[in-house]
């Protein structure tokens, strides 16, 4: 018999959501589940239908200006069209797990125990699904900032949204022209794969440059001998806390023919070197790549010291004990444990370095270099990107070079990652 | 054998403090060349000497604070502050929290968490700013400081992973006697793990808190009127000719975080969770 009426309650609340909580006596819930439901569908049938709507038609009313009329913004259409289908996602899933509920208070009630309360269920949130109550809200918030955007510029790189073509002029879905434009067109072509080579490279040296010279600052200042640790440390803190812009502009004036150490060149008889200037690729691309360690080592000394004082100071005594030299001690225990903390942020600093818009933005900005369609030598993609889409209004080509862009660090960096220790053996220094 | 030893302890002392001059002298001396610059009479780069300017004087400190009417610098200082304090608290709790749940709890949702987490984390930054900017618009955000400290602290959390790689460290036995004990998930993450895990909660504040500080492409976009600006949007809007007083901006905007960190550095230190578990 009780197996007969879970049935049916089930089948009352994949009609109605809340319908089977409310049969079970669990009013607190089954109201709060009718109240989503209906909420839903007001919101869908007022607004949520033509939003979606609008996100397929990216709008059919032109503004015009002798009418009068108010005419479609192809771009809050789209975007608003993205945030409904999201909000439309979370509705099922809430209508899932509402049916899932009362499935499993059935089986509860099979087993010969009784429904959970609403304050017993409270209780949960903050114990076993402990989790669900605290991811909640980043969860949301990274969706609305992060995901909607991202969603937003994938959808772009597929419109023709970019040059003369934005509102209130009408934008349209175009396919895979944007990606194809891309490989015929030698505007684009030679200056993707010259930046590309380059910034893998720089991605590469800067990474790898800024974690060791952080860990061996940390290790440094983290040696018995030393005195006045917190004196010493506060040098590279200094420079951790003055804001990359300014550090970046100071450098920037620190190098140029007016600078300061070209004021001491020309003391000592030589003449001005242009560290900055149209013709010095090289030279410019390793000052970018000390300045950028600069600012950078400090972030990376810090962490590694918060790590390293967790370290189990045990396994250096055994170490010694065992006649183990420091150099040994570094490569068998310090190195393997750090690269176990700290892989996502060798990851994140890879992909940040990566993607690092402020030092050629700063140091080199806006110079447009022959061979180079709206670039210069020393730009990276990122400030490529910005120069077609922000300053040119090539968003749409933008959009989708950075989806090449994407999938190729996102392949390099997902199989590093997977490969990791700190993915693979969570439990190693546990 | 015992002097051999010793020997070259001095050695590696000498070099170990060498090493650390070196280092200091890197990065105090753009830092004291700044400091200086804040300090010189004209101004202007092209008048110095050298390194240094010339003539010095306090003239660009006063006029930092009095002159108001162009450039409202203790008003973008309040403004900024209370965006970094802001997204600070807020940034930092979500996460901690986002953290720790993905390092103590197994879930099924866990695993692809981790892995979308990392992708998005692979789009270029500012490609999505258009998005931002036009979902800002949406909600009446734009020249709003609101707005600035919800993308703040809703952008923290793609940044777990430093936190929970330290979590991870925090070996689970202790949990594990705790629940035996009858604490419940809650309990044990405030009584136990939270008190363990104040190096990280510092480093976590201290990056939350710079973030913002010292961000220049978002407030950029989003703040349009003058008496809005943080302090980077502001110095970012002075002249060439105005080096002095972007210095002296530069050295006031600096002072807080070093300050903090003075005050928060034992934390950081000692490894609070070292030994816990000895024995």
């Amino acid at each position: 018999m009780e197996n007969k009426n879970s049935k049916k309650y089930v089948i009352a609340s994949a009609c109605v959501m809340g319908l089977g909580q409310i049969l079970y006596k669990q009013y607190v819930k089954g109201i709060l589940y009718l109240l989503i439901m209906a909420g839903g569908i007001c919101y869908f049938a007022f607004s949520g239908m033509d939003a979606i709507k609008g996100f397929f038609t990216l709008g059919t009313v032109k503004a015009d200006p002798w009418t009068g009329a108010v005419g479609d913004d192809s771009i809050i259409m789209l975007i608003m069209g993205i945030l409904t289908w999201i909000i439309l996602l979370f509705w099922i899933a809430c209508y899932y797990s509402n049916i899932k509920d009362v499935r499993n208070t059935g089986k509860r009630l099979a087993r010969g125990e009784r429904p959970l309360t609403f304050l017993e269920e409270l209780k949960q949130l903050l114990d076993r699904k402990f989790y669900i109550s605290v991811l909640f809200l980043p969860v949301v918030g990274v969706c609305i900032f992060n995901i909607v955007p991202i969603i937003f510029m994938i959808f772009i790189a597929f419109t023709n949204y970019g040059g003369s073509i934005i509102p209130p002029e009408l934008v349209d879905w175009v396919g895979f022209d944007n990606f194809k434009k891309l490989l015929t067109l030698s505007q684009f072509a030679p200056t993707f794969f010259r930046i590309l080579s380059w910034n893998f490279l720089w991605a590469v040296l800067s990474t790898v440059m800024n974690y060791f010279g952080g860990l061996f600052l940390a290790l440094l200042l983290n040696k018995k001998c030393v005195k006045g640790k917190a004196f010493w440390r506060s040098f590279p803190v200094l420079a951790y806390a003055i804001p990359g812009f300014i550090t970046l502009l100071a450098f920037k004036f620190m190098f140029s023919y007016g600078g300061p150490i070209n004021q001491m060149i020309t003391a000592m008889g030589y003449s001005a070197v242009g560290f900055l200037d149209l013709d010095a690729k090289w030279m410019a691309r390793i000052i970018g790549l000390l300045v950028n360690a600069w600012i950078s080592i400090p972030s990376i000394m810090l962490l590694a010291t918060g790590i390293l004082a967790n370290m189990d100071e045990t396994l250096f005594e055994a170490a010694r004990i065992d006649g183990a030299g420091r150099w040994k001690q570094f490569v068998k225990i310090t190195l393997p444990f750090m690269l176990f903390s700290t892989t996502p942020v060798l990851i994140g600093q890879f992909t940040g370095n990566f993607n690092n818009f402020g030092i050629f933005y700063f140091l080199r900005g806006g110079l447009y270099l022959e061979g180079y369609f709206l670039a210069s030598d020393t730009d990276l993609l990122i400030n490529w990107l910005y120069n077609l889409s922000i300053d040119n209004n090539y968003y749409n080509i933008g959009a989708s070079i950075s989806l090449v862009i994407f999938l190729i660090i996102s392949v390099i960096s997902l199989s590093v990652y997977v490969k990791s220790p700190s993915y693979r053996e969570e439990d190693t220094f546990r | 054998m015992k002097r051999r030893w010793s020997l070259t302890n001095i050695l590696d002392t000498g070099v170990t403090y060498l090493l650390l001059l070196a280092v200091a002298l890197i990065f105090f001396f753009p830092c004291l060349w700044l400091i200086l610059a804040s300090f010189s009479r004209t101004g202007s780069i092209y008048s110095f000497d050298g390194f240094f300017p010339s003539e010095y004087s306090l003239d660009s400190f006063k006029t930092l604070f009095t002159d108001t009417a162009m450039y409202n610098y203790p008003r973008w200082f309040l403004n900024t502050l209370l965006i970094a304090a802001a997204s600070c608290v807020l940034g930092s709790l979500l996460v901690i929290l986002t953290a720790y749940t993905m390092s103590r709890f197994q879930f099924k949702a866990r695993k692809p968490i981790m892995k979308t987490t990392l992708v998005l984390g692979m789009f270029p930054s500012f490609m999505g700013m258009i998005a931002v900017y036009l979902l800002m618009t949406q909600f009446n955000l734009i020249n709003n400081h609101l707005g600035l400290i919800l993308i703040y602290s809703a952008g923290a959390p793609m940044g777990y992973l430093t936190q929970k790689g330290f979590f991870d460290t925090i070996p689970l036995s202790m949990d594990e006697a705790a629940r035996i004990d009858g604490a419940t998930s809650l309990q044990v993450f405030l009584k136990i793990n939270l008190p363990l895990s104040k190096p990280i909660l510092v480093y976590t504040a201290l990056s939350s808190f710079t973030w913002p500080w010292s961000d220049f492409i978002l407030p950029k976009l989003l703040l349009k009127e003058k008496n809005m600006y943080t302090v980077a949007v502001g110095l970012m809007s002075l002249g060439e000719t105005e080096f002095a007083r972007f210095a002296a901006g530069a050295i006031f905007i600096a002072v807080p975080i070093v300050i903090l960190y003075f005050f928060l550095v034992k934390y950081m230190v000692s490894g609070l969770a070292a030994g816990a578990v000895k024995g």
